[in-house]
């Protein structure tokens, strides 16, 4: 690489620059908005400045508990985020080695991206309906059963449909590019299997599973097509939100807009942080094992 | 490669199959098996008909060349599938050249990557309501035009059409295209650009004759992410496009809000047919496994 | 009942006071009417429909007056239906629309409420039960909700001509739509639906995406445009719904719309922010434009309005100490609090004369009699939505329910009225 900046750099760096303003754009707006005055509307102009509808979120929006929502929507993000970060190293091992069906799966996985979200949705709502009818006319789970269907069951079904290809590639990109050299100098040395994966595989991959966390949680923390048809009870905070434009919607939703990029910024900084560390550690760890693949 | 088989890679791969067999194949395999049968109402039932199909292709070749209803929102679909992939491509490469090759210090290089990502965190909902005050009438845009004098009467088409529509899907997707483009180039080896610089190459051949090639899976996967979420998307175009774009997602989920599912998976079918054919193209120039 | 014990505390007092006072308040319950509350476990309700009608001031109260938790699931107006159908078991109660039963009931999903276990049951307004006011007849196009508000048994899947003991539907709130317009912008009288396909209003006009809902808006314009004239509205035959939607692919195709709203929302932003200034639109989504310093207009046209109403319904497997609640519950929506709370929104309480009790003269006047305002009127939130002075669009309840042309409706050529719709949106 050339050693000094060309002019090609400044260029992409202003394209870079453009491309981020553009993301961030709407974010902008939702932010300014956040700040309408207690009688301005989700439009400009603005009617004043205050955090009046900051207090407004923070009692529940007013009409319904958008907190319980929040609640329900994070604790889903974070089983999906870890059976997503597992399942998906997993299947990533065993799509290293040949294995009848390996096609088929992938294949699968493929699908699963590819279909039509409400597609999937109405499906998996059609299976639990057909589940909860033969589990009632059998009396199998007692009589206080009313549906398998929930937040953790069904729902959580169809965002893992949604999650785990992209975690799936991921893993692809990651074990194509992985060295096996290590693996076998660790077997040569008397490794046994789990230790060759949790002290030579695992911390190698590292920097790449807080990628699929990443990837995982949004997924999920954004998903509406999918779960529209298979939440069960209690929705989940976008299918509120958007259950909410039924009715009388105030500026306290950008409030919310706004907190949760300020959370996100946050939580960004702490998993860099940490990742930082852990590289440092490794470092400092007179292993190098991983620095070739970084 | 390993070259030990056993029963390890069937134990590690299991979890994985479980949950697609679960939530993705046995919905699917109902999906299909309830678009032969009728419905009435309120309820479906079993039946084995073609019926639905020929709704969905109703009058579709009595009438041409006019485009039917379902030609007509395929047509609509593609286009947007079209334009919104070229953009999200130029712009998702370039943005993934800038990180991969001009960036020097990778922890810069992940500050920058998650910098993208924070937009995403923020509701769809909310940052698609968003646009409006930005787009509108009286939006942000129009008033900051008129305010220079580069108009007098506000842009009409720049919410609620085709515009709009558009420079939302590449807002939220680019960075879907970003990602695995970033990665392919990642793992590009830079002892053959230094190579091919060495060998007289300019900045463009490089450009075109080592990173292009070299980048093509990430482009792959990309354009798969895209299209797909484009073809089956009917919120966006539903919200942005004042909801008089017609959408295939939008067709299915106005027929399943009237409870009309065979009809609806009997679309779904349909549109699962048309984006595996767009797959199978794409899988054709480039192949996704082999070269992940 | 209860609340007419607690008519002379504010609601304001009340709030604050309730955290503290929430034991003595189901003490005062115990007193008058509900003293079984006591001795049971406390029991949740989870309350599917709109958001419309789920304010957190109602679950309040209710948590205060009888102990029952209110769960709400806001979702948006299509998903109601679809629950109801695919996801039976997840819900306890729910709010959903009339017209909506003619799917709904067949499905053997909802079970018939028992007439005898709703207090309040004699005075709910004739307009649901006979079809009447002040014993006139009330327009029937459409699904009006008295031909499907008997259903033949508890678990019946048909609906009864005659009156019986089981109701598919304890109405809650119903009201009169039309069109809303910004007089400020158009500045010049409008009295007919024929002026929603005015060219005069290119680019500046909207209509409902609601397939079944909007269409009938298209044909309150058609009709007053002296195109055609239907015999049934809410029940056209093919040819009908050809020449509809033929007028409305028309209309799109010279740019009669800006765009098609399809939430509470967006028709609220398209008004507000002056993209539109003719619509077809909801009561409160007018108040909450002219909340905000708009002027808009609820618009009484001369061929009437188009109605609908919507009421609870129990889940067929509801049973025990759930359903126990669940009547309670419905026995106390009807005893007057919530009934006022929704007419100071705009909308119609079932049960008028409870929630004329708990509403204050003034108020009443405003909003059912049509007269002016004697004071400033307010939203249940607080906010000022007319001055003093003020009229009601529209005037009274007897001139607004009495000029209903239609109701909203599920047609029998429904799967084919869908398919059109989809091509007018494709057009």
């Amino acid at each position: 690489m050339s050693e000094t900046r060309g002019a090609a750099f400044y260029l992409l760096a202003a394209f870079f620059a453009l491309f981020v303003l553009f993301l961030y754009g709407p974010t902008l707006t939702v932010l300014i908005l956040s700040f309408q005055g207690p009688g301005g509307g989700l439009t400009f102009p603005m009617n004043g400045v205050s955090t009046h509808w900051f207090g407004v979120l923070w009692q529940g929006l007013g009409v319904v508990d958008v907190w319980a929502a929040f609640g329900r929507s994070f604790r889903l993000g974070l089983i999906v985020t870890v059976l997503t970060v597992v399942i998906s190293v997993l299947a990533g091992l065993a799509f290293r080695r040949r294995f009848v069906g390996s096609t088929l799966l992938f294949y699968t996985a493929i699908a699963s991206l590819i279909l039509p979200s409400i597609v999937v949705s109405l499906g998996i709502a059609l299976e639990f309906r057909i589940f909860d009818d033969f589990v009632k006319a059998h009396g199998l789970l007692g009589d206080g059963f009313h549906s398998a269907m929930g937040l953790f069951t069904s729902a959580l079904g169809a965002h893992l449909t949604w999650t785990l290809p992209f975690g799936l590639l991921v893993m692809f990109v990651v074990f194509n590019r992985f060295n096996p050299a290590y693996e076998e100098a660790a077997r040569d040395l008397g490794a046994t299997p789990w230790q060759t994966f949790r002290h030579v595989v695992l911390p190698i991959i590292a920097p790449y599973l807080i990628g699929v966390a990443l990837f995982g949680f949004t997924l999920s923390w954004d998903e509406i097509a999918r779960t529209s048809q298979t939440v069960g009870g209690p929705n989940t905070l976008p299918l509120e939100l958007q259950g909410l434009t039924t009715t009388v919607t105030n500026p306290a939703i950008y409030a919310l807009g706004t907190l949760t990029t300020a959370v996100s910024f946050l939580v960004i900084a702490l998993t860099l942080g940490t990742g930082l560390y852990l590289r440092r550690r490794r470092l400092r760890g007179a292993s190098d094992a991983g620095k070739g693949t970084l | 490669m390993s070259q030990r088989g056993g029963i390890a890679p069937y134990l590690q791969a299991a979890p994985l199959a479980l949950v697609f067999l679960l939530f993705l194949v046995i919905p699917l395999a109902i999906i299909v098996m309830v678009s032969f049968w009728t419905y009435t109402d309120y309820s479906i039932q079993p039946a084995f008909e073609v019926q639905n199909y020929l709704d969905v292709f109703d009058r579709c070749i009595v009438r041409l060349p006019t485009l039917c209803t379902t030609f007509r929102t395929y047509l609509s679909t593609l286009t947007f599938c079209a334009i919104v992939w070229a953009l999200t491509l130029v712009i998702g490469f370039t943005v993934a050249y800038f990180l991969a090759f001009e960036v020097r210090s990778p922890t810069v290089q992940s500050l920058l990557f998650l910098v993208c990502t924070i937009p995403f965190w923020t509701s769809n909902v909310i940052r698609m309501i968003s646009w409006i005050p930005l787009l509108g009438r009286s939006g942000l845009v129009n008033q900051a035009l008129i305010g220079l004098g580069l108009i007098d009467q506000p842009i009409e088409w720049l919410l609620y059409s085709s515009f709009s529509v558009t420079i939302t899907f590449v807002h939220l997707f680019t960075f879907f295209m970003v990602v695995p483009i970033y990665n392919s180039m990642l793992r590009i080896d830079r002892s053959l650009i230094e190579a091919a610089r060495d060998a007289g190459a300019s900045g463009w051949q490089i450009l075109w004759n080592v990173i292009v090639p070299l980048s093509k899976t990430g482009i792959a996967i990309g354009s798969i992410f895209v299209i797909t979420i484009v073809m089956g998307d009917f919120i966006t175009i539903g919200l942005m496009g004042g909801q008089q774009i017609a959408s295939v997602g939008k067709t299915i989920q106005t027929e399943i809000s009237y409870l009309q599912f065979p009809v609806a998976a009997a679309n779904a079918v349909v549109l699962l047919g048309t984006v595996l054919l767009i797959i199978v193209g794409l899988t054709r120039v480039v192949d996704i496994r082999r070269e992940l | 009942m209860t609340t007419s014990l607690k008519s002379g505390i504010s609601r304001r007092t009340f709030l604050k006071t309730s955290a503290a006072a929430g034991a003595a308040a189901v003490g005062s319950g115990a007193v008058t009417g509900f003293p079984y509350v006591m001795a049971q476990e406390p029991v949740t309700l989870r309350y599917l429909g709109t958001a419309v009608n789920q304010s957190k001031e109602i679950a309040e109260k209710v948590k205060a007056d009888l102990g029952i938790t209110i769960e709400y699931v806001p979702v948006t107006t299509d998903e109601v239906t679809k629950r109801i159908i695919t996801q039976p078991n997840t819900f306890d109660i729910v709010d959903t629309e009339y017209f909506s039963l003619k799917k709904l009931v067949p499905s053997g999903n909802l079970m018939g409420m028992d007439a005898k276990r709703i207090k309040e049951f004699d005075n709910i307004t004739s307009v649901f039960t006979k079809g009447e006011l002040d014993g006139k007849k009330i327009g029937d196009q459409g699904t009006a909700p008295w031909k499907v508000f008997y259903l033949a048994g508890n678990k019946s899947k048909e609906f009864s001509p005659t009156p019986t003991e089981w109701i598919s539907l304890i109405p809650t709130t119903y009201n009169a739509d039309t069109l809303g317009i910004r007089p400020d912008l158009i500045k010049r009288p409008i009295e007919s639906w024929a002026e929603l396909l005015n060219p005069e209003f290119k680019g500046k006009a909207s209509i409902l995406n609601i397939p079944s809902i909007g269409i009938m808006d298209a044909a309150m314009a058609v009709e007053a445009s002296g195109a055609y004239k239907y015999p049934d509205k809410g029940n056209m035959t093919r040819d009908e719904i050809d020449m509809t939607i033929d007028k409305l692919i028309e209309a799109k195709q010279a740019g009669q719309f800006r765009a098609l709203w399809s939430d509470f929302n967006e028709s609220v932003n398209l008004m507000a922010s002056g993209e539109t200034v003719i619509q077809s639109m909801w009561s409160p989504a007018v108040t909450a434009v002219r909340a905000k310093g708009i002027d808009c207009v609820f618009q009484p046209l001369k061929e009437g309005y188009r109605a609908w109403a919507s009421g609870f319904a129990l889940p067929a497997t509801l049973e025990g100490r759930k359903l126990d609640a669940a009547y309670e519950f419905v026995n106390w929506f009807l005893s007057g609090w919530a009934g006022a709370f929704l007419n100071r929104q705009g909308y119609y309480a079932a049960v008028l004369p409870t929630a004329q009790k708990e509403m204050a003269t003034y108020e009443w006047a405003y909003w059912m009699e049509g007269k002016p305002a004697e004071q400033e009127i307010k939203s249940p939130m607080g906010d000022i939505i007319a001055p003093k002075g003020a009229v009601r669009d529209g005037g009274s309840f007897a001139q607004r329910m009495g000029s209903v042309a239609c109701w909203n409706a599920v047609m029998d050529e429904d799967a084919y009225m869908v398919r059109k719709w989809n091509e007018f949106v494709a057009a």
